[in-house]
């Protein structure tokens, strides 16, 4: 018996690696590619010569460097946005009782299923009316506002698990309501923190068609989409340099991701099976 | 209810409201209306249901429609039947599963563009590395260039983004499944296939459906991979109803026709949504 189990672990094991390397090959790939002496890019897999001149080149490019600030600006901007926003309103919703909160939770979970595909041309008609075009106040407030359901879920389920006795031991000893918050109940729930921040900074970084539709100024393009004009222009005669500019946005998500897996995945599962 | 709380909760959550309300419920209304407009030379009109009439006959939106179908029915099947087999194999919590599933996971976290810019590389034409793989098995032809082939690569490309996150659903599902019930079932002499047939699958149905639902959302939605490797074509061969939305209003300037469609995958949206929400009540039933 047990020889027959470690026979069929190992060729479970053989299945997962063979999996793993179906799955991770495109990304191992660009990177092989990006690291290539330009024009030998498909000569072979493996570099002949290994030069970091892709790299190097890539930051005179264009205006790859200023995409990559729109990117952290942006991003980041939107991923405070929600956090601070969502974490009021998620502490409301799970500390307070109040009229209306059935139909505050029936609402954010409405708005939810409303896919941004289907919205985002009507917030191109009036951000261009509102002349808000092209500004990192418009990217910002937008991905601040996508991220802000799965926040509020992620932050209520936290905030729902501090135990009341916290603040009221703060407010016997002489805290405000406020006071209590910051300085006790916050502290505690740091790990929803983290896990909303992070979700919600990669998937603006990752962004693609919302920026795409939003900005067509190049100065304030993000790095996802300058990387859809290079791929018209470098396709076929540069696809080193479109490589590192692949892999270059790529890296701060897959570091991310790596360090703090944990928070990402229970924050994603809550997200979707909560509902 | 009472409000002993005053208006506090209610200022802790209006910002939240506010902005979803702009981003969301605002832009929806502001569809359903646009959709019922044309513009010509500057001056919009209401045209009530013209836009729709003309979607109808519309050849165009029929193979836009057919589109998205082949695509979100073979994306969703070979997402679900790979995510269902990986989350059963790692269930077993066989050694270095962390490892695995660090790996298995990365796709989720890369963004549809510079996935979409990595596939279609690889199907380059004449030196793509997958292109020269697979060649030969269809005359050399350049698959990417071909209906049938562009459609496969999209959906390859797309599934092979969104395995690990319906695998991360599936075994979720799984994992609230009592190991009591596996033992009794397997003291009761129920052997592998029986055992799963009668006790893992019936458990693990309402997280299944629910990972159902939830692809089948992602792919009437998902068009910045597509715009990424074919941008709809070659011709329209994979142009989903969500493209040609992008197109009518982006590149045509058809605002009032764009969002006439936009109100069309709205509808499809909703009755997913509502397909999603019911199998979501279930499963949370299952589950206690």
């Amino acid at each position: 018996m047990a020889k027959q189990n470690k026979f069929t672990d190992l060729f479970l094991h053989a299945l997962l690696i063979a999996f793993c390397i179906i799955v991770i090959f495109p990304v191992i790939y660009s990177v092989l590619v990006s690291l290539h002496e330009p024009k030998t890019a498909f000569l072979s897999i493996i570099p002949r010569k290994w030069t970091l001149e892709n790299y190097i080149r890539l930051f005179v490019y264009g205006q790859f460097p200023r995409y990559i600030l729109n990117s952290v600006v942006n991003a980041l901007g939107g991923a405070i946005v929600s956090a601070a926003l969502a974490t009021l309103a998620a502490y409301a919703l799970a500390r307070f009782e109040f009229r209306g909160k059935q139909a505050i939770n029936a609402f954010i979970l409405g708005m939810m299923m409303l896919p941004a595909l289907t919205n985002i041309i009507p917030i191109f008609k009036l951000a261009s009316d509102l002349k808000l075009l092209n500004t990192y106040v418009l990217m910002i407030m937008v991905f601040g506002a996508y991220g802000i359901p799965l926040s509020i879920w992620i932050m209520k389920g936290f905030f729902e698990s501090v135990p009341r006795v916290l603040e009221e031991a703060a407010a016997i000893d002489g805290a405000t309501p406020v006071q209590a918050f910051l300085y006790v109940v916050l502290p505690v729930t740091t790990p929803g923190l983290i896990a909303n921040l992070l979700i919600n900074f990669v998937y603006s970084w990752n962004n693609f068609f919302t920026p795409l539709i939003l900005i067509n100024k190049t100065s304030m393009k993000m790095a996802t989409v300058g990387l859809f004009d290079f791929q018209h222009v470098l396709e076929g005669n540069q696809d080193e340099l479109l490589a590192a500019a692949c892999v270059v946005i790529m890296v701060p998500a897959v570091i991310l991701f790596i360090l703090l897996r944990d928070y990402f995945m229970r924050g994603m599962v809550e997200g979707a099976v909560k509902g | 209810m009472k409000n002993r709380n005053g208006i506090y909760p209610y200022l802790l959550t209006a910002p939240a409201l506010l902005f979803i309300a702009i981003v969301s419920l605002y832009p929806t209304l502001y569809s359903l209306y646009l959709s019922m407009t044309r513009s010509k030379k500057g001056v919009t009109s209401f045209v009530w249901f013209d836009n729709f009439k003309t979607i109808l006959q519309s050849s165009d939106f029929m193979e836009s429609l057919r589109n998205t179908l082949i695509f979100s029915s073979f994306y969703v099947l070979l997402t679900v039947v790979i995510a269902f087999g990986l989350a059963l194999i790692l269930n077993r919590k066989l050694r270095l599963t962390g490892l695995y599933m660090t790996i298995i996971f990365l796709p989720w976290v890369l963004s549809e563009i510079t996935t979409g810019v990595v596939w279609r590389w690889m199907f380059y034409q004449d030196s793509g590395i997958l292109q020269n793989l697979l060649g030969p098995l269809f005359n050399n032809v350049a698959i990417i260039t071909r209906p049938w082939g562009a459609m496969g690569i999209v959906i390859a490309a797309t599934v092979w983004r969104s395995i690990s996150f319906a695998m991360l659903l599936i075994l979720a599902g799984l994992q609230t499944i009592p190991k009591e019930i596996h033992e009794a079932a397997s003291i009761d002499g129920a052997n592998g296939w029986n055992a799963f047939r009668l006790v893992t699958w019936p458990l693990v149905l309402p997280t299944t459906i629910v990972t159902i639902v939830f692809m089948t959302i992602q792919a009437v939605n998902g068009v910045g991979m597509i715009l990424s490797i074919t941008e709809g074509g070659p011709g329209r061969a994979t142009e989903v109803l969500g493209l040609q939305m992008y197109r009518q209003a982006m590149q045509f300037y058809n605002f009032g026709y764009a969002a006439a469609l936009s109100v069309v995958l709205l509808l499809l949206n909703v009755v997913l949504a509502a397909f999603y929400l019911r199998a979501l009540q279930r499963e949370n039933a299952l589950a206690g």
